[in-house]
C-alpha cells in the first residue's frame, strides 16, 4: 500500500534538456515554431471566414446576454420582489425570458457552426496531408515507419480536432469577460482593482514555467504515440512470422518498453498541465485573501465600505474565472499544437522534384529507350549502379539478368523515375527523361511491381485500377487475357468479389494475375515486369507467357527474370553484376562469349543434370 | 463499462487519494466564504485589525493547502490515467498477439491501430477528468438542491423538478452520443485503412498515376469522417443552451413564485435572493456536466471497441492435454485432412494424405490456389484443420503446445516480411539465444553472408520498414537465414527462392543439404523440384500424384509439361 502511495512520485523525472534532445533525435525544429504552428492553424481556420464572423458575433451577443441575465435578476430583487410589485415583476419577467432564450440561441449556433468550422479546418487539414503524402518521392517512404505516418493522420490529427472545437469560442468568450469585469471593477475601485491585476504577472510567469514543459512534454508524448503505433503496424502486419517463430513473448516485452516511454511522457505531460488549473486556482484564492485583507485594513480607516469589499470579492472570483477558462484552453492548445506540428512537419517535406519548367507531354511513346553512363547510389559510399549503358529499340524484349543485388531492380526505379540518376542521363525516344513530365511518361507504362499490391475493393475494381475508365466487358476481357478469368468467375461472387484489406482468401498466384489483368487493362506502350512470373504455377504460366507475348508484342518489354525461356527468347539480356552491366547481347550471343551468362547457365544446367 | 472498470482496481488507493485531494480543495473552497465572513463580522466591523490579519493569515493558509491538494491531486491523477491506459494497451496487445489468424480476419490491423491508441487515448483522458473534476459537478448540484431545499422547501421545489428532468435529457443525450461517436471511430479506423493502403502500394500508385483516384478515395473517407464527427458534436452541443435556457426558466418562475410568496409572507426576500443564487451555481455546475457527458459518450463508444477486442474467442488455443513434445525425426504426415478458410465457402483442401519422411527433401508443386500455402499454415497449426489430422513423428499438432510446435519449425514465408532492426536482430529473431558465430553461419547457408559483409555495417545494418533498402532477393535470403539460426528439425520454404537467381538458389539449396532436417519446399521451378527426393503434385487441394522428378517426367503429362515450358524442350533429354 505504501508503495502504491509513493508511486506517483517515482516516475523517472525528465529535464528539459533531456527533452530537448530527445526531440532534436527526430527533426531539427526552432524554439519558436509555437507561433509559427499557431499562425498556420490560424490560417486553415479562416479558410471559413463568413462563418467565423458570424461564431464571433454569436459569442458577442451570447457574453452580452450572460452579462445582462443576472443584472436584471438583480434589478428584479431590488426593485420589485422587495417592494412586492408584482406586475412590474411580470414585464420584467418577460423581459429576462426573452433575454434568456436569446442567449440559449445564440449559443446553440456558434457551436453549430463553429463544430462545422472546426471539422472542415481538420478535413481540409488531413486532406491535404494526404495529398501532400502523394506527391512525396518514393524515398520518404523507403525511410518511414509506416504505422507513425498513420499516427499523424489519426491521433494527431484528432488532438487538434478535439481542441478547435472547444477553444476558439471559450477563447473570445474568456477575454470578453475579462475586459467586461476589469472595466467594472475600476469603476468600483481603482486601488482594489490594481491589487486584483497584480495577480497577472504571477500568473504569466508560472504558466511560462509550467508550458516550457507541457510543450516539450506534449511533443514527446505524441510522438511516442506515433512510435508506438508504428510498432503495432509493423508487428500486426508481421503476425505470421511472430506466430511461426514464437515470438509473442519478445514483440510483447518490445511492445511493453515503448508502451513505457509513452506512458512517462504521459505523466508528466499530463501532471504538469494538470497544475495549470491548480496554480490559478491558488492565485484566485490568494487575491481573495489579499483583497480581504487590504480590503479590511482600508475598511478599518474607512477608506472603503464592506459593500464594496464583498462585491470585489464576487468580482475577483468572475475576473479569475476566464483567466483559469484561458489558462486551460492554452494547455489544450498546446497539445494540439504539438499534433498540429507533426502534421505541417510532413506537410514541409519537400515534394518529388517539380518537372522540369521545359518538360513536355510525351503524345506518343515509340519505346526507343537509352542509358548513357548511369550511375546511382543510396548514400555517398554505396554504388548501387556505375556507368550503365545501353540502347532498346521499340518492340524489344529486354531481360535483365544477374545475381541479386546486382541492381537489377534499381534499372527499373530509374526508368519509372521513381529514383534520378546521380550521373549520366536516361533517353526515351532520345528525349532526356528528366525533360519528359513524370505523368505523361508514366501513362505510358504499365507495371507488374514485385509485391502485387491489391486495394479493399472488388475484384474489378483492382483490375480497373489499370485504367479508371475502363467498361466491365474491357476489364473482363483484360482478365480472361491474364488468364484470370477463369479462377475470378469460380469465386462465389465473381468479379464482385471483395477483396479484404490484406488480400486474405486468395493465393500470391492469384494477386500476380489480378496484378497481369491490370497491366493488360493499361494497355502501355512500355511494359515493366519485375519478377512478375516468379510465383505463378507452371502450369497457369504456360498460358500467361502466351499472353504476356502477345502483350509485349510492339511494345518495349524490361523484364526481371530467372526463367531460362524468357531469357533465351528476349531481344537483349543484360547482365549485370555488382551495379555494373558486364554483358550483353542474345541468348546465344553471350553463350559464345563464353564469360558469366555462359557460367551462369551451365551452372544451372549443370545442376539440373546432378538435381 | 463492466470489464475496462477492472483495469482501474490495482490502483484503488491512488484513486482514493485523489479523490480525498479533490475533496480538500473542495472543502477550503466552501470554507473561503465563511473565512471572509469572520474577516468581515470580527475583523472590521469590531475595529479589530489584529483579527482581520489572524483571519488572513488562516485564508492564505487555506488556499497554500488547496494549492499543494491540487498539485499532489495532479500526480496522482496522472499517474493512475496514464497507467490505466498503459495496462489497457498491454492486455490489448497480448490478446492481439494471441488471436488466430481467423480472429484477425475479423479486425482489420488499420482497426486494431485505433483502438491500440486512439480510443484508449478517450478513455484515458476521461479517466483523468473523473478524478479531478467530474465528482465536483454532480457534488455540487446535489448540494445546492439540498441547501436550496433547507432554506425553502416550497421555492425549491421548482429545482426538484427541473434537475431530474434535466438528468433524465442528459442520459438520452449521452446514449445517443455513444451511438454516433461509435461511428465516429468507425470512420476513423476506414481513414486509417485508406492511409495504409496508400502507404503500402505507394509505388503501384505513382506507377499507374492513380495519385488523384485515391486523393478522391481518401477525401471521400475523410469527408465521412467529418460528417460523422460534425453530427455527434452538434447533437452534445445541443445540451449547453438547453440546459441554459430550462435553468434559467427555473430561475424566472422562481422569481416570480417567490413574489408571490413574499407578498402573502411565505417566504423572505433573502431566502429568494439564496435560492436565485443556488440555481445559478447549479447552472454553472451543470455547464460542466455537459463535458463530462461528451467526454464519457466518446468514451463509452471507445470501451465498447475495447472490450470488443478483449472479449474475442480466441479460436485457437492449446489445449489442457496439450504438452510439450521434441521432435526428434521430423516426419510430417497428413491424414485426410479437409480445411476451409474461415468465413469462406470453398474447400482449400479435401481429404488430402500424404508422408514426408525424417531428412527427405520434398517439393510441392501445384497450380495457383491449389491449396500448397494452405498446407504450409497447417504444419506450424496457424489455422486448425476442418477434418483429419495433421501429425509430426505421429503426435498430432494439435496435442502440442503452439509454442512448443513453433519453435522446432522453421518457417520462411512467401512474403519475405523483415522488421526494423538491425540485420542481426532480424536473425536472431529465430533464436534469441544464437551467438554471433551461429548468426553468422546461418546467413553463410543462406547465401546472404557475403552480402551483409559488403554493406559498410555489416550485421549492424539497419532495415527500414520492411526491410526496403534490400533487394526481393536479399530480403528473401535474410528471412532464410532467419529460419536457419533456429536449428530447426523441420524446414518449411514457401516459394522463398523465387526472387533468386539459378546460381543462388543452387548455392543455397547445396547448404541446406548440410543440415539433416525434413525440408518441403513450395516451389514453381523445375531446378528445385529436380534437386528434391520427392516431389508432391497438388491440384484443387487434392494430391495429384507424387514421385522424383525423374519418376515424374516419365509418369506425369503435367509435369513433363511443366518441365517444358520451364527449361525448353531440350532440357528432357538430359533429364533422362
Amino acid at each position: 500500500m505504501l508503495n502504491e502511495i509513493k508511486r506517483p512520485f517515482r516516475y523517472k523525472r525528465r529535464t528539459l534538456e533531456e527533452l530537448d534532445e530527445s526531440a532534436a533525435g527526430t527533426k531539427k525544429r526552432k524554439a519558436d515554431d509555437f507561433a509559427g504552428t499557431v499562425k498556420k492553424i490560424w490560417r486553415y481556420l479562416s479558410m471559413n471566414k463568413g462563418k467565423l464572423y458570424l461564431v464571433l458575433l454569436m459569442v458577442f451577443i451570447s457574453s452580452a446576454m450572460a452579462l445582462l441575465g443576472p443584472f436584471l435578476v438583480g434589478m428584479a430583487i431590488d426593485d420589485y420582489i422587495v417592494n412586492g410589485d408584482a406586475d412590474g415583476l411580470i414585464q420584467l419577467i418577460w423581459l429576462l425570458a426573452v433575454v434568456y432564450i436569446i442567449y440559449s440561441l445564440s449559443m446553440w449556433f456558434q457551436a453549430m457552426w463553429m463544430v462545422r468550422i472546426a471539422q472542415q479546418t481538420v478535413f481540409t487539414m488531413r486532406t491535404q496531408l494526404f495529398n501532400h503524402l502523394q506527391k512525396l518521392p518514393i524515398p520518404f517512404f523507403d525511410k518511414r515507419q509506416h504505422g507513425e505516418l498513420m499516427s499523424r493522420v489519426t491521433n494527431d490529427m484528432e488532438n487538434v480536432s478535439s481542441t478547435l472545437n472547444s477553444s476558439v469560442i471559450q477563447i473570445v468568450s474568456s477575454v470578453l469577460t475579462l475586459v467586461g469585469t476589469v472595466g467594472v471593477m475600476l469603476y468600483l475601485s481603482p486601488l482594489l482593482t490594481l491589487i486584483t491585476v497584480l495577480v497577472i504577472p504571477a500568473m504569466v510567469l508560472g504558466l511560462k514555467w509550467i508550458t516550457k514543459r507541457t510543450g516539450r512534454l506534449f511533443k514527446e508524448q505524441q510522438r511516442n504515440l506515433g512510435e508506438l503505433n508504428g510498432y503495432i503496424q509493423e508487428t500486426l502486419s508481421g503476425q505470421r512470422i511472430i506466430k511461426t517463430f514464437s515470438q509473442e513473448d519478445r514483440v510483447i516485452h518490445q511492445f511493453e518498453e515503448k508502451n513505457e516511454k509513452l506512458r512517462l511522457a504521459g505523466f508528466w505531460a499530463q501532471t504538469f498541465s494538470g497544475f495549470i488549473p491548480k496554480l490559478m486556482n491558488f492565485l484566485n484564492n490568494l487575491s481573495f485573501a489579499v483583497i480581504a485583507l487590504v480590503g479590511g485594513v482600508l475598511a478599518l480607516n474607512g477608506q472603503v465600505t464592506i459593500g464594496v469589499i464583498v462585491i470585489f470579492v464576487e468580482y475577483s472570483r468572475q475576473f479569475t474565472r476566464p483567466l483559469n477558462d484561458l489558462a486551460n484552453q492554452f494547455n489544450t492548445l498546446l497539445s494540439a499544437v504539438a499534433g498540429a506540428e507533426r502534421v505541417f512537419d510532413i506537410m514541409s517535406e519537400s515534394e518529388e522534384r517539380k518537372d522540369e519548367k521545359d518538360a513536355k507531354e510525351l503524345e506518343t511513346l515509340e519505346g526507343h529507350v537509352a542509358f548513357k553512363n548511369v550511375s546511382f547510389s543510396y548514400e555517398e559510399d554505396e554504388m548501387i549502379l556505375r556507368d550503365i549503358s545501353f540502347a532498346a529499340s521499340p518492340g524489344e524484349t529486354i531481360a535483365l539478368v544477374g545475381p541479386t543485388g546486382a541492381g537489377k531492380t534499381t534499372i527499373i526505379n530509374l526508368l519509372s523515375r521513381f529514383y534520378n540518376p546521380t550521373g549520366g542521363k536516361v533517353y526515351i525516344d532520345g528525349t532526356d527523361l528528366t525533360k519528359i513530365k513524370r505523368s505523361s511518361l508514366r501513362s505510358h507504362m504499365a507495371f507488374v511491381l514485385q509485391d502485387s499490391i491489391l486495394f479493399q475493393g472488388t475484384i474489378r475494381e483492382n483490375i480497373r485500377y489499370g485504367r479508371l475508365n475502363a467498361s466491365d466487358q474491357e476489364v473482363e476481357k483484360a482478365a480472361d487475357m491474364a488468364n484470370a478469368g477463369s479462377f475470378i468467375n469460380k469465386m462465389p461472387d465473381g468479379y464482385d468479389t471483395v477483396l479484404k484489406a490484406d488480400g486474405e482468401g486468395i493465393s500470391q498466384g492469384q494477386r500476380q494475375l489480378l496484378a497481369i489483368a491490370r497491366a493488360m487493362l493499361a494497355d502501355p506502350d512500355l511494359l515493366i515486369l519485375d519478377e512478375a512470373t516468379s510465383s505463378i504455377d507452371t502450369v497457369t504460366e504456360i498460358k500467361i507467357q502466351e499472353a504476356l507475348e502477345v502483350l509485349m508484342k510492339g511494345r518495349t518489354s524490361f523484364v526481371i527474370a530467372h526463367r531460362l525461356n524468357t531469357i533465351q527468347s528476349a531481344d537483349q539480356i543484360l547482365v549485370l553484376n555488382n551495379g555494373q552491366l558486364i554483358e550483353q547481347g542474345n541468348h546465344e550471343e553471350l553463350l559464345q562469349q563464353n564469360g558469366f551468362y555462359a557460367d551462369l547457365q551451365r551452372g544451372q544446367l549443370k545442376e539440373q543434370l546432378l538435381g | 463499462m463492466t470489464k475496462i472498470t477492472s483495469f482501474l482496481t490495482p490502483y484503488k488507493i491512488a484513486i482514493m487519494i485523489a479523490l480525498l485531494l479533490m475533496l480538500t480543495e473542495l472543502a477550503v473552497e466552501l470554507v473561503q466564504p465563511l473565512i471572509i465572513s469572520y474577516i468581515i463580522d470580527q475583523g472590521i466591523q469590531q475595529n479589530n485589525l489584529s483579527a482581520v490579519l489572524m483571519w488572513g493569515a488562516v485564508l492564505v493558509g487555506c488556499s497554500l493547502a488547496a494549492f499543494a491538494a491540487g498539485v499532489t491531486n495532479s500526480f496522482y491523477s496522472s499517474h493512475v490515467s496514464q497507467s490505466f491506459g498503459f495496462d489497457i494497451r498491454e492486455a490489448l496487445y497480448k490478446k492481439v498477439q494471441e488471436f488466430s489468424f481467423s480472429n484477425f480476419s475479423v479486425f482489420p490491423t488499420s482497426s486494431l491501430i485505433t483502438r491500440l491508441t486512439n480510443d484508449v487515448t478517450m478513455l484515458q483522458n476521461t479517466v483523468f477528468m473523473s478524478l479531478r473534476i467530474m465528482m465536483r459537478a454532480p457534488l455540487l448540484v446535489i448540494g445546492s438542491v439540498i441547501m436550496a431545499l433547507l432554506v425553502n422547501p416550497m421555492l425549491a421545489l421548482v429545482l426538484v423538478i427541473s434537475v431530474p428532468v434535466l438528468i433524465l435529457f442528459l442520459l438520452v443525450i449521452m446514449s445517443k452520443a455513444g451511438n454516433l461517436f461509435k461511428s465516429v471511430q468507425e470512420r476513423l479506423d476506414h481513414v486509417n485503412n485508406v492511409m495504409q493502403e496508400n502507404l503500402i502500394g505507394i509505388r503501384l500508385i505513382k506507377a499507374f498515376l492513380r495519385g488523384k483516384h485515391e486523393m478522391k478515395r481518401f477525401h471521400q473517407s475523410s469527408e465521412q469522417l467529418m460528417d460523422k464527427t460534425v453530427s455527434a458534436l452538434r447533437l452534445i452541443e445541443v445540451t449547453m443552451p438547453v440546459i441554459l435556457l430550462l435553468m434559467n426558466l427555473s430561475i424566472l418562475v422562481i422569481l416570480w413564485y417567490g413574489t408571490v410568496e413574499v407578498n402573502t409572507g411565505g417566504a423572505s426576500v433573502g431566502e429568494v435572493v439564496a435560492i436565485v443564487n443556488y440555481a445559478t451555481r447549479m447552472t454553472g455546475a451543470l455547464s460542466i456536466v455537459t463535458m463530462i457527458i461528451m467526454v464519457f459518450s466518446r468514451a463509452k463508444a471507445s470501451n465498447a471497441r475495447i472490450s470488443e477486442v478483449l472479449n474475442t474467442d480466441v479460436d485457437l488455443y492449446d489445449q489442457e492435454s496439450s504438452k510439450s513434445f521434441m521432435i526428434k525425426k521430423g516426419e510430417v504426415a497428413f491424414e485426410h485432412v479437409s480445411f476451409t478458410y474461415p468465413e469462406t465457402s470453398v474447400k482449400v483442401l479435401d481429404d488430402l494424405s500424404f508422408t514426408v519422411k525424417a531428412g527427405e527433401r520434398v517439393s510441392v508443386l501445384g497450380g495457383t490456389g491449389s491449396g500448397k500455402s494452405t498446407i504450409f499454415q497447417l504444419i506450424p497449426r496457424l489455422y486448425d484443420v476442418n477434418e483429419g489430422a495433421v501429425k509430426i513423428d505421429d503426435q498430432s499438432v494439435h496435442e502440442m503446445t503452439l509454442k512448443n510446435l513453433r519453435s522446432q519449425i522453421g518457417f520462411v514465408p512467401q512474403e519475405a516480411m523483415l522488421f526494423t532492426g538491425t540485420i542481426q536482430e532480424n536473425i536472431k529473431w529465430g533464436n534469441e539465444q544464437a551467438t554471433f558465430e551461429e548468426v553468422q553461419e546461418a546467413a553463410q547457408r543462406a547465401q546472404i553472408h557475403d552480402t551483409i559483409m559488403s554493406l559498410p555495417k555489416q550485421y549492424d545494418t539497419i532495415l527500414g520498414q520492411k526491410g526496403v533498402n534490400l533487394s526481393g532477393g536479399q530480403k528473401q535470403r535474410l528471412s532464410i537465414a532467419r529460419a536457419l539460426v533456429k536449428k530447426p528439425v523441420i524446414l518449411l520454404l514457401d516459394d522463398s527462392t523465387s526472387a533468386l537467381d539459378m546460381k543462388t538458389e543452387t548455392k543455397l539449396l547445396n547448404a541446406l543439404e548440410e543440415l539433416s532436417c525434413t525440408t518441403i519446399m513450395i516451389t514453381q521451378k523445375i531446378s528445385t523440384t529436380m534437386a528434391s527426393d520427392r516431389v508432391l503434385l497438388i491440384e484443387d487441394g487434392k494430391l495429384l500424384d507424387e514421385g522424383s522428378h525423374e519418376e515424374l517426367v516419365k509418369t506425369s503429362d503435367l509435369y513433363r509439361k511443366i518441365v517444358e515450358s520451364q527449361a525448353g524442350k531440350e532440357a528432357l533429354p538430359y533429364a533422362e
